[in-house]
């Protein structure tokens, strides 16, 4: 029963931030209009993604420290579902970006840092294939795991306040100040964020159990 | 520090003798330069001045810094690991990397000037990208060719890992070199410059502390 409790209440966050996403009311902005609704179903995504990796990172670190290979399973199921996290997170911006900006694809900070972000974790794939002995490969790839996280929050948390962006949000800041103020987005978003983290977790562990048992 | 000193020397005496990848990484620096010439480089704009001469040291430099843990094959892993350590060993080799490194840029930035001309407005504040660049460069490079090593030599999984690793790096750098070339107000570079001298350090501290755990077996 304990281990239920925050499946389903991720579920039901995340329900409701879907239906209640479209329904609620929203502030009056221009260009963005309608499609301020994304932050919901979008930055939801990457926050998800954030808090996966930063497990895998913490699992990594932990395994290097005490050498069990139950926590190597752990870290690298916990980066598995943030590579689906960004990779929706890229989906649902590709599209929203679309239909914002006229372009699928453009060169903004924020846009660079997720592509690289998503190179870095296929690379540490590529790594993990690449070798075939459990221990070493667990030790090898935790050494990449690590130094990429760091890597990754540079790119994407310190690089954008650095430039201007095009994106919602930004001048000085990546994070979401300047239309998150609104009270009625706040309601839907923090529910969101919280519940995808809880359902990511779930997706997660499975993915662990099965690689425990295929192990 | 005692065994640090003689490592790189040792480590710069070993890449003098090895004239064969001292000649070939020199030809491809030369050739490359003047393949942009030939195909109309020397009208470049300023921005696309500094990517050309930031991608012909990217490939420079993984190419030199592929050969890095290239003498710990067989027994000379163990002589290393057993004699020395993994500490003075990083240290050596980053600070070999990123000598080694600096000079290859300083290179192609001559090699530019000498064939597109030098429109650096000031020339201190790029030799500066230049070498935090390659400094992070020598970071970046020297701890994924070590992670490439431990595989077994797969000499592409390095780049592979590397690329995406340093773009962040790139980034910063070419930003910087960008302001340098346009001139800008020290004033006015100075978060930049401090961005990539943290980032430097924090990251070759990272790498000092990862690399004991890639040299156990």
């Amino acid at each position: 029963m304990k281990g239920r409790i925050y499946k389903f209440t991720g579920l039901a966050l995340v329900l409701y931030s879907l239906v209640y996403g479209l329904l609620t009311s929203i502030p009056d902005l221009p260009i963005l209009e309608q499609s301020i609704r994304n932050l919901f179903y979008h930055v939801s995504m990457w926050f998800a993604m954030v808090a996966m990796m930063g497990g895998s990172f913490g699992y990594a670190i932990s395994f290097l420290s005490k050498e069990d290979l139950h926590k190597d399973h752990r870290s690298v199921a916990l980066a598995q579902t943030g590579m689906l996290f960004a990779t929706l997170g890229l989906a649902t911006g590709m599209i929203w970006a679309k239909y914002t900006w006229g372009a699928w694809w453009t060169n903004d900070p924020k846009l660079n840092g997720s592509a690289v972000t998503m190179l870095i974790y296929l690379a540490y794939f590529v790594l993990r294939n690449a070798m075939t002995d459990g221990r070493k490969r667990a030790r090898i790839s935790a050494v990449y795991n690590i130094f990429a996280f760091i890597m990754m929050i540079v790119f994407i948390g310190i690089l954008p306040r650095m430039t201007d962006s095009l994106h919602p949000g930004n001048g000085g800041n990546p994070g979401f100040n300047s239309y998150d103020l609104d009270n009625r987005l706040r309601l839907v978003f923090y529910p969101a964020v919280i519940g995808w983290i809880l359902v990511g977790t779930w997706i997660a562990s499975l993915r662990y159990r099965l690689r425990k048992l295929e192990s | 520090m005692s065994k640090i000193r003689p490592l790189i020397t040792r480590f710069f005496q070993q890449e003098l003798r090895n004239s064969n990848a001292l000649f070939s990484l020199g030809l491809y620096l030369l050739g490359i330069t003047y393949l942009i010439y030939l195909l109309g480089g020397n009208n470049a704009a300023d921005s696309t001045w500094n990517t050309l001469l930031w991608v012909v040291v990217f490939f420079g430099t993984v190419s030199q810094a592929s050969r890095s843990f290239d003498f710990e094959s067989g027994d000379y892993f163990f002589y290393f690991q057993t004699l020395i350590g993994p500490g003075p060993t990083i240290i050596a080799k980053l600070v070999f990397n990123a000598t080694y490194m600096s000079v290859l840029s300083f290179l192609t930035w001559g090699l530019f000037s000498v064939f597109y001309g030098n429109t650096v407005f000031s020339p201190l504040l790029f030799a500066a990208g230049l070498l935090l660049g390659c400094m992070g460069f020598s970071v970046v490079l020297t701890l994924t060719n070590g992670i490439a090593q431990r595989t077994n030599g797969n000499a592409t999984l390095s780049t592979v890992l590397a690329i995406p690793l340093l773009f962040p790096i790139l980034k910063l750098t070419s930003a910087l070199n960008v302001q340098a070339m346009v001139g800008v107000p020290f004033i006015d570079v100075l978060d930049l410059l401090g961005a990539l001298a943290a980032l430097d350090i924090a990251i070759g501290l990272l790498a000092y502390l990862l690399f004991p755990y890639l040299w156990q077996d």
